[in-house]
């Protein structure tokens, strides 16, 4: 909030209305008032009754700091504060501007000034916007340390933003987990900004490299991802992403695997599209307290390469709090993967998993579904549903603060992963056999902690209720991840 | 270092409870597009050693048998739950199993039978990657479209290339990278000279019965001497080479008669080429690239699916 700020003295010149009187005001005001007291408005507004709602025009838009910046993209992205019709309006949208402005991926800090404005053009209620921006360097890069699903990764980047003025960046990225998985990639992304829906292309390259010791292999991937990804309604809780992806794929063999898994080993390459769609209303993303979430995806694999098949996936989150102290939330995961012809394959790599500590808990990673010779096989079929209940720490310790990162949760959760062949005519009980047979269930609590509000851990303790003798249990849970169900 | 021979221990002693004889699957390339001279001389070998010793076989052809291996060589044979790949290895398993073609031999004919073998994998397979790879000719008519049938575009001259790689830079440590044909085919010839020298007038290489040495000088001439006429001059000339020595080609085509009932090498005899069953098949390659395997008791990699 603190860099929105109005000078004192504008305002009431504003509620004064008369340019006559302005200047008499101004001279009976504390001149250091005028020029350093700068007031937050939001408390203002709480202390004492301001009539924001009074009629004001944006007469001028100043950008200070501009050194590379291309003006183009700086005015498609101010212009809509000209629509502003009193000085809350400006408010709220000289906010709106500051968003999309540090969306550019340009600047660092970004300043709000609102001030009268001067000069022979100005009109009576006019007021001057200014933006003071301050470009990043031409190349940065850091060292972080990141979570990933149940792995912890050192991450070294570097990046060249805002290359030619209008905000492309190029960025490359190295990451070494600690279950020896690496990633290397270089990704260019040039954002289209227009008036209102912007979107933002990205190309990139990737080297990555994953190893699934459920599964007895380990995964070698090269590949090319273009993406588009745009919200239509320009606010953020509607997004969509539309994606290409052309991966060659190296199933590598580890020492001890089953059979089945041997036979798909090799080189692979995947082309494939993607859709994914996502409607976000949710307050937070690790400890939401209303709203929910529904992504849904859709990919094709096919258009060139081997590999060949139409995957759907569903995922729902929906959050409700009765009461300050318990949050209920529900989270529900589906998909279906099917092949499209023979001709096709469908590797291991593109299956359906179930298990682990943020997924269906209870279970070891990987640890329900088809199995042999100790490798899970994977499914083309799942759902995973959970209900959790959540309430702060008992007598709340740091309240407001250090405490407010940890909450108790209980939680009843189940899925199935399976692979059956869909019926597309009228046979409804084929159907739901994923629904009825070896569904796995498991109760369980434990303490669950955000971290750096992208990324929760949780510490379980789970008792499975339903599972198959194939199963690999889990009683004590750790588990670190940005996704969760 | 203890873990690796612990494992071979292990190994050692659950091979010994796994009921015996098992069916044996022998995992190979698509013989007709895809495997190429390495190969198909390595696959004959171990399925002419196979049938030598008695062992009933299938062969499951795999786009993939060189990654699923676990060596990473073709060809490998499954047996109950063990994997074994590369001729040595599986000749090693087989002998542990009680089944050796070499028991009779004494002490100093054995020697002499690894020295062949070590001769044999030295030049013969150095001298077929070479070909295959290293060869202008071969490799853009032939090799690159074999090698690549089974990938989709643009994959099949990405993993062309990377294998192409891997050969020259083993040839290049062995040295053989800079020869020229010539000097490849004498490689060859001198290495066919002291084979035919050894079978002299005897069937086998000792005496009346076939031995491993048998069958890997078998797989090899049969692969090298069946090559399609229609396939560039290069190759032809290292036919040419082998041809040269009728005891080589009536030895390999007496293994055909007798172990393998195929009528592959009937014309070969001749000096002529047969273009007969295998027209295609003859050009294997995969993944031999490998150095002389060593020959130690120790040697052998056995990959334990699943106690």
């Amino acid at each position: 909030m603190g860099t929105v700020h109005a000078k004192e003295s504008n305002m009431f010149r504003n509620i004064n209305g008369s340019s006559s009187n302005e200047k008499e005001n101004f001279k009976e005001d504390n001149p250091s008032l005028h020029f350093h007291e700068k007031m937050n408005l939001l408390e203002r507004k709480k202390g004492q009754a301001v009539d924001l709602h009074l009629k004001a025009r944006v007469d001028r838009i100043h950008v200070d700091g501009l050194i590379r910046t291309k003006d183009d993209i700086i005015k498609a992205q101010v212009t809509e504060l000209f629509k502003a019709q009193d000085f809350y309006d400006i408010i709220i949208h000289a906010y709106k501007v500051r968003e999309k402005l540090q969306d550019l991926g340009c600047f660092g800090n970004i300043g709000i000034y609102i001030d009268t404005s001067h000069g022979p053009h100005a009109t009576p209620e006019g007021v001057e916007v200014t933006f003071m921006v301050n470009e990043m360097r031409r190349l940065t890069g850091g060292i972080s340390t990141m979570v990933g699903n149940n792995e912890g990764s050192v991450i070294v980047q570097a990046k060249a933003p805002n290359l030619f003025g209008r905000g492309e960046r190029l960025q490359m990225e190295y990451s070494y987990g600690s279950k020896s998985s690496t990633n290397i990639s270089m990704s260019v992304v040039k954002p289209f900004m227009g008036s209102s829906r912007h979107k933002i292309l990205t190309g990139s390259v990737f080297n990555t490299s994953n190893r699934f010791p459920w599964s007895g292999f380990s995964q070698c991937d090269k590949g090319l991802l273009i993406d588009l990804a745009f919200n239509p309604d320009g606010t953020g809780i509607l997004k969509h992403n539309l994606q290409y992806e052309a991966t060659y794929r190296e199933i590598i063999s580890s020492k001890q695997m089953s059979f089945r898994v041997r036979e798909q080993c090799g080189p692979n390459l995947k082309s494939a599209l993607r859709h994914i769609c996502s409607i976000d209303k949710r307050d937070s993303l690790i400890f939401p307290t209303t709203g929910s979430l529904v992504q849904f995806s859709t990919e094709v694999a096919g258009l060139g390469g081997d590999i060949g098949f139409v995957k759907n996936e569903l995922t729902v989150q929906t959050n409700w709090t009765p009461h300050e102290y318990a949050t209920f939330q529900m989270g529900f995961q589906s998909g279906l993967l099917r092949g499209i012809s023979n001709d096709m394959k469908i590797n291991i790599a593109d299956q359906f998993f179930l298990g682990g500590p943020l997924n269906l808990r209870g279970f070891d990673m990987r640890g329900c579904g088809p199995r042999l010779d100790g490798n899970s096989l994977g499914g083309n079929a799942y759902w995973a549903l959970a209900l959790h209940l959540y309430t702060p720490l008992p007598f709340r310790p740091g309240r407001h603060s250090f405490g407010d990162l940890f909450k108790l949760h209980g939680f009843i959760n189940g899925g199935n992963v399976s692979n059956f062949t869909f019926k597309f005519a009228n046979d409804y009980k084929e159907n739901m056999k994923i629904f009825k047979e070896d569904v796995r269930c498991a109760v369980g609590g434990g303490i669950a902690m955000k971290f750096g509000n992208i990324a929760r851990v949780e510490l379980n303790l789970v008792m499975p209720l339903l599972f198959v003798r194939n199963d690999v249990l889990q009683q004590f849970q750790f588990g670190i991840g940005l996704q969760y169900l | 270092m203890p873990y690796p021979l612990l494992a071979d221990s292990i190994t050692l002693e659950l091979e010994a409870q796994e009921p015996w004889p098992q069916l044996i699957t022998l995992y190979q390339p698509y013989e007709v597009e895809q495997i190429l001279l390495p190969d198909n001389a390595n696959c004959l070998a171990v399925q002419a050693f196979l049938k030598m010793c008695g062992l009933d076989f299938q062969i499951e052809p795999r786009s993939n048998a060189e990654y699923m291996s676990p060596s990473g060589r073709v060809p490998f044979i499954k047996c109950g739950q063990f994997l074994i790949s590369d001729f040595d290895s599986i000749v090693t398993f087989i002998g542990n199993k009680g089944t050796s073609l070499s028991d009779h031999l004494s002490a100093n004919c054995k020697a002499d039978m690894r020295a062949y073998i070590s001769l044999v994998n030295n030049i013969f397979i150095n001298a077929e990657l070479y070909i295959c790879w290293v060869d202008e000719t071969t490799l853009n008519e032939v090799t690159k479209i074999r090698h690549g049938s089974v990938y989709p575009w643009p994959l099949n001259h990405y993993l062309n290339w990377q294998k192409r790689k891997e050969v020259i830079k083993k040839l290049n440590v062995l040295g053989w990278y800079n020869k020229t044909l010539e000097e490849v085919c004498n490689e060859v010839q001198n290495c066919c000279t002291a084979l035919s020298e050894r079978l002299e007038g005897s069937d086998y290489f000792s005496g009346e019965k076939p031995t491993e040495v048998d069958a890997l000088v078998y797989g090899h001439i049969c692969a090298l001497s069946m090559i399609n006429p229609s396939l560039p001059r290069t190759v032809q000339k290292i036919t040419a080479t082998v041809q040269e020595f009728p005891k080589l080609l009536e030895h390999a085509s007496r293994i055909g008669r007798n172990y393998l009932n195929n009528c592959m090498l009937e014309s070969a005899c001749d000096f002529e080429m047969c273009a007969s069953s295998s027209k295609e098949t003859l050009w294997n390659y995969s993944e031999s690239i490998e150095a002389l395997p060593p020959l130690s008791e120790d040697s052998f990699e056995i990959l334990l699916l699943n106690p």
